[in-house]
């Protein structure tokens, strides 16, 4: 989600005093106990009640959920697998879930980890309402009847289990900190149980965490003791931070400089297919692209195949409809738009858009090179059919407040990231293409009220009739193919930079850009 | 050709004929390119990142678009906004600068203290403020520059004015009663502009390295317009293992700011002027 990519381009200056200032960190400690992250955005917030962006990274090591997602393999597929929770049960109308918690978790305050604790926490989150509350949104109550077990009532039949493991809103909160507030999380306090604990928190520069020594879960053998989270939101100081040896993790570096960091000895380049893809939103809401044949003009002169090439190395590919492959729901089959400028020239002239000098505006995250290089490509495109486009790079943050102010006044068309909250095809259609009063994600302020009755009802029965639900999604997305309120750009490979001395690294697609640090050693 | 030699010292007739090649190459960017269609801004993939060769003198950049092409076409951005800063600059520095001197008192007092507003601020960070404030775009940034720029000018001209207002011709023309616009713009402007002139001919390398700077930072033209500082930034991802791309417009902007400093030293030495601070 482009929410995480809050990239902004500076002066060097601020990069040379942060690589001085790490070596601060690294000179109190023996530097190889000390794993060191190059991520290239800030931590906009670090309550884990409210937190919905790049902070995840840094949350997913302090913070458990209930459970945790395991990727499939090409020998089994994908499953939920037990975290804080040691085994759960659903009732067979799949509305009531029971968790039986681990024994023996302490929080880093000293408490035990207990089923009133965990009550609370998710009660916080639904309270607050903020960030990705909206997981919970089935869930009428929680009891804790004993101190071991939580029990969840449903108002439809949901996978509880695999919405626990989600990688934002789930995080469970010692009894302790759930009485502060967002600035006390923000001031660099914490109350999680994971294998790390918060010891600075410096705000746009760094958080540095400490080995929690009363983690349940062990460490490995020659794991690591502190785990530095480094802003560097400059790639290009990102990637000598990666090739000297002072950052042990990185990515977003340029697609094209992988064959120079691949030819590296001391460097390993861990590529994987990722549930995080790339739309253009048109604005539906503002003439001329409030009409879907215009719109779908647009689409037809994208230029699919040289930006996958340029602009990816040729590692990412083309998207099917909204969900990305890995994604239950994904539809192999839906209708895939290719680049035809005779034919998106044709509908402009039906439309009566032919030589109009039309102009239209395209946003995107300023540092973000493939969608500059997205932009660049398309207005080429675009120019040979007499229509001008604008592009207009931002910070994101001046790019997300544009876009959510009035549709009438906003952007033509907007790049947007997308990945999973947690892993279901709900997350995509609801967060992007469902109707939204105030929009926060569908940034194409698109409407239709028979998508949205569709994918509410398959979402209710995800739970119960997981085939029924996923031929729903399929007609949903084909709707929304139809109605072009956006360009499917491509699905986006995942490329994480480390250190060869690292071992044990393993991406998991259902936590973008998240390093559980506790897994490595050196 | 030999008397402009002697005047200028061969440094500052070099220094003069780089500068007009690259008005001429910007003029002209069109047929002088080898890829116009490129240099414009067009897209080739198939070419993407060809190190300099007999076909593409200068290699190509990320769109496979041919760098002499850019660069040639990146020239006319940032003349365009040297020459476009100072001219802006003057506009507003001149007059703040000539009505102050001219009439003294309580207008000179309150024009020069918000010039001295102006000069409080360190100069490229202004102009970074302004360019952010304003948003990306040519105009945009010229014009950020600019408001850094006019209060060097405002100094100047008040400066040479006071002097001049004591002069016995303007005073006998006050005695006559000839009207102060018409004394300003036939009795005094004449003789301040002079000096002013040459500093402002020194000023274009400055004012375009402080734009080119701007557009480095991500504030000046919006892709796929050829700027030189723009592709510096965009070439320094790609560095050193593709460094013709940041090399080429770097260069550029080197030669033809080095050009200007030495042309305008020449000129001041000719005029006998002095330097005035200016950025």
């Amino acid at each position: 989600m482009n929410r995480r990519d809050l990239l902004i381009s500076a002066g060097l200056a601020p990069f040379a005093l942060q690589a001085m200032s790490r070596w601060s960190v690294a000179l109190a400690q023996d530097g190889s106990r000390i794993f060191t992250l190059a991520n290239p955005t800030g931590f906009p917030d670090l309550d884990p009640s409210t937190s919905f962006s790049n902070d995840g990274l840094v949350l997913a090591n302090i913070y458990e959920t209930l459970t945790r997602y395991v990727p499939g393999t090409a020998d089994a597929p994908a499953t939920v697998a037990p975290l804080l929770a040691e085994s759960w049960q659903a009732s067979d109308d799949g509305m009531i879930w029971t968790f039986k918690l681990r024994q023996g978790v302490k929080f880093h305050d000293g408490a035990e980890l207990t089923a009133e604790a965990v009550k609370g926490s998710i009660d916080r989150t639904m309270q607050i309402g903020g960030g990705a509350s909206f997981i919970w949104s089935a869930v009428t109550a929680i009891t804790a009847p004993d101190a071991q077990t939580v029990v969840f009532t449903l108002s439809s039949a949901q996978p509880l289990d695999l919405i626990a493991s989600a990688g934002f809103a789930g995080w469970i909160i010692s009894p302790a900190a759930l009485e502060k507030d967002n600035a006390w999380f923000n001031a660099g306090n914490d109350g999680g149980t994971g294998p790390f604990r918060i010891d600075r928190y410096e705000p746009g520069q760094r958080v540095v965490a400490t080995r929690f020594a009363d983690y349940w879960g062990g460490t490995p053998e020659a794991g690591f003791d502190t785990a530095v989270f480094e802003v560097v939101e400059d790639s290009v100081l990102a990637q000598s931070m990666i090739e000297s040896g002072s950052a042990d993790w990185t990515y977003n570096l340029p697609f094209d400089n992988l064959d120079g960091l691949q030819a590296n000895p001391e460097l390993q380049v861990v590529a994987n297919p990722s549930f995080e893809n790339l739309f253009a939103l048109l604005n539906t809401r503002r003439a001329p692209l409030d009409r879907p044949r215009v719109r779908q003009a647009l689409a037809l002169a994208f230029p699919y195949d040289d930006v996958i090439a340029a602009g990816t190395a040729g590692l990412g590919t083309r998207s099917r409809g909204i969900l990305p492959p890995g994604i239950w729901g994904h539809d192999p089959d839906a209708p895939m738009v290719m680049t035809d400028l005779e034919a998106a020239r044709a509908i402009l002239a039906e439309e009566g858009l032919a030589k109009t000098g039309l102009e239209l505006t395209l946003t995107y995250v300023t540092s973000d090179a493939l969608e500059a290089l997205a932009g660049e490509l398309w207005k080429a495109n675009l120019e040979t059919l007499g229509i001008t486009l604008i592009l207009q790079p931002m910070s994101w943050e001046a790019m997300w407040e544009l876009s959510k102010a009035d549709p009438g006044q906003a952007q033509d068309i907007l790049l947007l990231y997308w990945w999973a909250t947690y892993v279901t095809p709900y997350d995509y259609l609801l967060n992007i293409f469902h109707s939204e009063e105030s929009p926060i994600f569908n940034l194409a302020y698109y409407s239709n009220p028979a998508f949205d009755k569709l994918i509410d009802e398959a979402a209710a029965l995800s739970g119960t009739d997981r085939a029924k639900a996923e031929e729903m999604f399929k007609t949903a997305q084909r709707m929304v193919i139809e109605d072009a309120p956006a360009v499917f750009i491509l699905d986006k490979p995942n490329v994480h930079i480390l250190r060869s001395d690292v071992k044990g690294y393993a991406d998991n697609p259902a936590y973008g850009h998240v390093v559980f640090v506790n897994d490595l050693s050196r | 050709m030999s008397s402009l030699l002697q005047r200028l010292g061969w440094q500052g007739a070099l220094s003069l004929t780089v500068i007009l090649i690259a008005f001429g190459l910007a003029l002209v960017a069109p047929w002088a390119a080898p890829f116009p269609d490129q240099g414009a801004g067009a897209p080739s993939i198939a070419s993407k990142f060809l190190p300099p060769s007999a076909d593409h003198f200068l290699g190509t950049d990320h769109l496979g678009r041919d760098m002499l092409s850019r660069v040639i076409y990146g020239a006319r951005v940032s003349l365009t906004s040297g020459l476009l800063i100072v001219a802006f600059a003057l506009l507003v520095g001149l007059p703040v600068g000539v009505l102050a001197g001219y009439f003294g008192g309580w207008l000179d007092e309150g024009l020069m203290r918000l010039t001295d507003v102006f000069l409080a601020f360190p100069a490229l960070l202004l102009a970074v403020l302004m360019a952010a404030a304003l948003g990306p775009g040519l105009l945009n940034s010229i014009v950020a520059v600019a408001v850094t720029w006019w209060p060097w000018y405002a100094r100047m001209a008040r400066a040479e004015v006071l002097a001049l207002r004591g002069q016995p011709y303007v005073e006998a023309a006050q005695l006559m009663g000839v009207s102060h616009p018409r004394i300003i713009l036939r009795h005094v402007l004449p003789a301040a502009v002079r000096p002013i002139s040459v500093q402002a001919a020194l000023d274009v390398g400055p004012a375009l390295l402080t734009a080119s700077a701007l557009s480095f930072l991500g504030l000046g033209v919006s892709p796929p317009i050829a700027d030189w500082g723009q592709m510096v930034d965009a070439g320094r991802k790609f560095f050193p293992e593709r460094w013709w791309y940041s090399a080429a417009p770097g260069i550029a902007v080197f030669v033809l700011a080095l050009a200007f400093s030495i042309l305008g030293d020449a000129l001041r030495d000719r005029a006998g002027g002095r330097r005035d601070g200016s950025a």
